[in-house]
């Protein structure tokens, strides 16, 4: 036996009940173990525990009977943005290296064979790293990790935020490591983890082990309980295209967009030549990191400095002021967005009659009325996320403009989050997205903009559901 | 002694790596304000001691003021603070008379009013360093306490009281708890 | 700080960081001694030629760096000038006296200031900091845990300069009134400094915690950058030496002013 716990408790500091109790997990040298379980479930801490680093590095209230930790542990972390401490790719590479006392002459030889595992290739190492695309950030962390030499390797959620192709690098990077390497996973899109791991276990709210057994028996038996959890599993979007509405009619066009260019300096960030924009449309914008998907979003809002028209009902606007009368925009990060101390006053801010009814209308159809006194930024992410889209839209705007907003969600959060898009749609809002996602732009959009190195090169309306339907197209 | 952790470390000093950068670009705003002698300007002089009273309120552990203030003032100094290696001892200096007032209180006290001596203190610290460096006192008796009383308010407006509502904002959004010590209520509640 | 600067390396570059830090550290005290003004004119070239010509970096960025330090040495001198103590009096209103004294103390201090500020300015200009702190861990015996801390957050800098400007954009969009007066404060605080804080707070115990995963202890450890003392070193230390003993002669021998001593004697 390599790793496990026996009746373990852990509890939160102020949190009222205990997050595990008396929970007991074993696992076994070379196995390759996933957690699965709906978010807040304690994966991650248990994942912590069992890498030593509760309470080691982080005192979590903690008492457990008998517990077995690995040596030598190696833990891959979520955020690609948290996890190194120096500048450059060899210097990282080289902490871990000092850490461990390599001597110096073998650190070059070293770092070259770790990242070579990873198919990280540079001609010199020494590369920034804020210069790597987010995928190859996670790699860059499991290839420092690995030269550890770590009896187990942990990875919590490695690739919850990153786009669909970092996602597959990074997976395809995990499998080629050594077959008798102990890995204990927290994932949610199990896509691509489902055939490698030996063993799956699956928790519910409370912490406790509601299944331990090969994959194939989970999938088959528990998809419910994976359903409930907002686990991404194979098919899951099939699930979600029924109930869908087709398109039927020819819609008016709300907003109409010439010549525009946005500029950062005198840099012309993105640019769009033409574009008739139809009630109830959904459009989504795609197209790789730094195309200019965002800065087309922020020019149509007047946040950038831009040229051209961009119409809406027939009005030119000119400034944010009259854009935001006009166009409800959401961030990336929802947390930058909230200006005040509770939930409520969130709602509240810039409403001017009818406050309380209206505030208190939404929070129960929006499930935050438990909230309302909260400070915005303890709230789940999904629920920021819902609030944030929920005081963008407050001033009765017709047009909702979202900055990727299911990015790192999971599977439950990110169809209420596109069911409540889907709803206001129904009553006749029109929304521009961005997203990296292609499994929204064939389930929910009604059209796809593919941004390239600022410019617009595709247009295409998508048919959604089973019957194609053409709608009113740019002329 | 409650021993710093990394984290304890690491926050402490990103904490202290901001306002070092808003000390760099509070030079010219002090330079400005200050050239008619009259040392009412002062009272902007305060923002340079704010580090170390906002991390010690933040993760109240001995040594956290001393090591932000310093660590402020590294930064400061490593962007090119037109002080140069100056604000270096100042750093030290102010961050010890702000720990000192802390460590009277044997780091139970986080109040606004505590806040506000460790403002003094920081301020007393300056002043020292000014003596030495500045020959302040060569001034007429009178400007010197316009000085000095000039120094001390905006110790107690800045690094005091408005240290202290930034923290409390802070506090609001539930982040601080990352730093503070689970209570025995918590471990209690393992053995039920 | 360098983090993408376009400059040539020099001689300066290459000297032990860590033997830089305190051999300026001396600089500094060295030159509260020194209170005859003529002496501290001269001393003011000294540092003044190595930003010009040896720090490698553009004259333009030189210049634009430079332009505080005008401001600096009118606000350092101003209030010895208008209001220190002396007897020689050349002029007198209302509050302001003027005297010999108080002048050419007030001078003395613009100078003093200028001084270490040009050394400031060339330590930031040729010094990278992570080899700033391999050198304080290898030479100075401190502890890694802050010198690799100080790496760490200098890493987060930039991350939270594109916050910041993410911030904004929201807040632009969001609509926000801005109040007035003291008000004006409390809502910079709450919309500002509160999210680019917690958010690198968190940001910040999460680095911290991936670095204990990766086995950062405080023990022995062996440096990827290895800093050594070098004929750099001595060069620099030459380069000052012959420089004091040159300046001091000057300003006793051929003096610019008539005062001696700008201390108050009495």
């Amino acid at each position: 036996m390599r790793v496990g716990v026996t009746n373990l408790r852990v509890k939160y500091a102020g949190a009222s009940e205990l997050l595990f109790n008396d929970l007991t997990l074993h696992i076994e040298k070379g196995e390759k173990v996933l957690l699965l379980g709906p978010s807040g479930c304690g994966k991650s801490t248990l994942l912590q525990v069992l890498s030593g680093l509760i309470p080691a590095a982080v005192p979590v209230p903690m008492k457990v009977e008998e517990k077995m930790i690995p040596e030598s542990t190696g833990y891959v972390f979520q955020d690609p943005d948290a996890q190194f401490c120096m500048p450059y790719v060899d210097e990282e590479m080289a902490f871990v290296l000092e850490n461990r006392a390599i001597p110096r002459s073998e650190m070059k030889g070293l770092i070259n064979t770790y990242l070579d595992k990873v198919g990280l290739h540079f001609d010199d190492p020494h590369v920034e790293i804020a210069t790597l695309s987010q995928g190859m950030k996670q790699r860059l962390a499991i290839a420092s990790v690995l030269s550890l030499e770590p009896d187990v390797l942990y990875l919590d959620e490695p690739t919850a935020l990153l786009d669909p192709e970092g996602t597959k690098d990074v997976w395809e990077t995990i499998k080629k490591i050594d077959d008798d390497q102990t890995m204990v996973i927290v994932e949610h899109k199990v896509d691509h983890v489902i055939d490698f791991v030996d063993r799956v276990v699956l928790f519910d709210d409370s912490g406790t082990i509601l299944a331990d057994s090969d994959p194939e028996t989970i999938l088959s038996f528990y998809k419910h309980k994976m359903k409930e959890f907002g686990i991404w599993y194979p098919g899951i979007w099939k699930e979600h295209e029924h109930g869908l509405k087709r398109e039927t009619k020819n819609a008016l066009s709300v907003m109409t967009i010439e010549d525009l260019k946005g500029f950062k300096g005198k840099k012309c960030l993105v640019e769009l030549p033409e574009a008739v924009i139809h009630e109830g449309e959904w459009i989504v914008i795609t197209g790789e990191n730094g195309a200019g998907k965002s800065s087309l979003l922020l020019s149509i809002m007047q946040v950038l400095k831009t040229t051209g028209d961009v119409h809406v009902d027939g009005k030119a606007l000119h400034s944010i002021k009259e854009a935001r009368e006009k166009l409800a925009f959401v961030f990336q990060n929802p947390e930058f967005q909230f200006v005040t101390n509770s939930v409520y006053d969130e709602l509240a801010y810039s409403m001017s009659e009818d406050v309380q009814n209206r505030v208190t209308t939404w929070l129960q159809n929006y499930e935050l009325l438990n909230h309302q006194h909260q400070h915005p930024y303890q709230l789940s992410t999904g629920q920021k996320r819902k609030l944030s889209v929920g005081t963008a839209l407050f001033g009765n705007q017709r047009i909702l403009l979202l900055d990727e907003p299911t990015f790192g969600q999971d599977a439950k959060n990110t169809f209420k989050l596109l069911e409540y898009f889907e709803d206001l749609r129904s009553k006749g809002i029109t929304i521009m997205m961005v997203t990296h996602d292609p499994n929204i732009v064939e389930t929910y959009a009604t059209r796809e903009w593919i941004i390239s190195k600022g410019r617009r090169v595709s247009d295409r309306n998508v048919n959604r559901g089973e019957e194609a339907v053409v709608h009113a197209v740019d002329s | 002694m409650k021993r710093l952790k990394l984290s304890d470390i690491l926050i402490t000093i990103v904490i202290a790596l901001v306002f070092g950068i808003i000390y760099k670009l509070w030079g010219p705003v002090y330079n400005l304000v200050k050239p008619f002698g009259l040392h009412v300007g002062d009272i902007v002089y305060g923002m340079w001691f704010i580090a170390g009273t906002v991390a010690m309120l933040i993760l109240r552990k001995p040594g956290v003021a001393l090591l932000a203030e310093t660590a402020a003032a590294s930064g400061e100094f490593l962007v090119g603070s037109e002080y140069g290696l100056s604000v270096l001892l100042y750093g030290i200096v102010q961050g010890l008379g702000t720990e000192l007032v802390f460590a009277l209180f044997r780091y139970k006290r986080y109040t606004a009013f505590v806040a506000a001596l460790s403002g003094i203190a920081a301020a007393a610290g300056s002043l020292i360093m000014d003596v030495a460096y500045g020959y302040i006192l060569d001034l007429a008796l009178w400007n010197l306490l316009l000085l000095i009383s000039a120094r001390v308010l905006g110790g107690i407006l800045i690094a005091g009281i408005f240290a202290y509502f930034l923290v409390e904002a802070l506090e609001k959004t539930g982040v601080t708890s990352l730093v503070r010590p689970a209570s025995h209520e918590d471990f209690k509640a393992l053995d039920k | 700080m360098q983090l993408t600067l376009d400059y040539n390396e020099t001689w300066l570059h290459r000297m032990n960081p860590a033997f830089k830090l305190v051999f300026f550290l001396f600089l500094f005290l060295g030159l509260l001694f020194i209170h005859n003004p003529n002496i501290i004119t001269y001393v003011t070239l000294l540092p003044l030629i190595l930003v010009a010509f040896f720090t490698g970096h553009k004259r333009k960025l030189l210049l634009i760096l430079m332009i505080p330090f005008l401001l600096l040495f009118v606000s350092s001198s101003s209030s010895m000038i208008f209001f220190g103590q002396g007897t020689t009096t050349w002029w007198k209103w209302g509050l302001i006296h003027i005297t010999e004294e108080s002048f050419y103390r007030g001078l003395h201090i613009g100078f003093r200031a200028l001084n270490f500020a040009l050394l400031g300015l060339i330590f930031a200009l040729t010094t990278r900091p992570v080899l700033l702190f391999y050198s304080l861990t290898q030479q100075l015996k401190v502890p890694p845990r802050f010198a690799y801390s100080f790496m760490a957050a200098v890493r987060i800098l930039p991350m939270m300069v594109e916050e910041f400007q993410q911030l904004k954009n929201a807040l632009l969009v969001r609509g926000v009134k801005k109040e007035k007066g003291w008000k004006r404060i409390t809502q910079s605080i709450t919309l500002y400094a509160v999210p680019l804080l917690s958010q690198s707070i968190r940001r910040a115990h999460r680095i911290a915690v991936a670095m204990e995963s990766k086995q950062f202890h405080n023990g022995k450890r062996t440096y990827y950058y290895e800093t050594r003392l070098s004929k750099f070193d001595g060069l620099f230390v030459l380069y000052i030496v012959l420089g004091v003993v040159t300046m001091v002669w000057l300003g006793l021998e051929v003096p610019t002013y008539e005062i001696t001593d700008v201390r108050n004697s009495d």
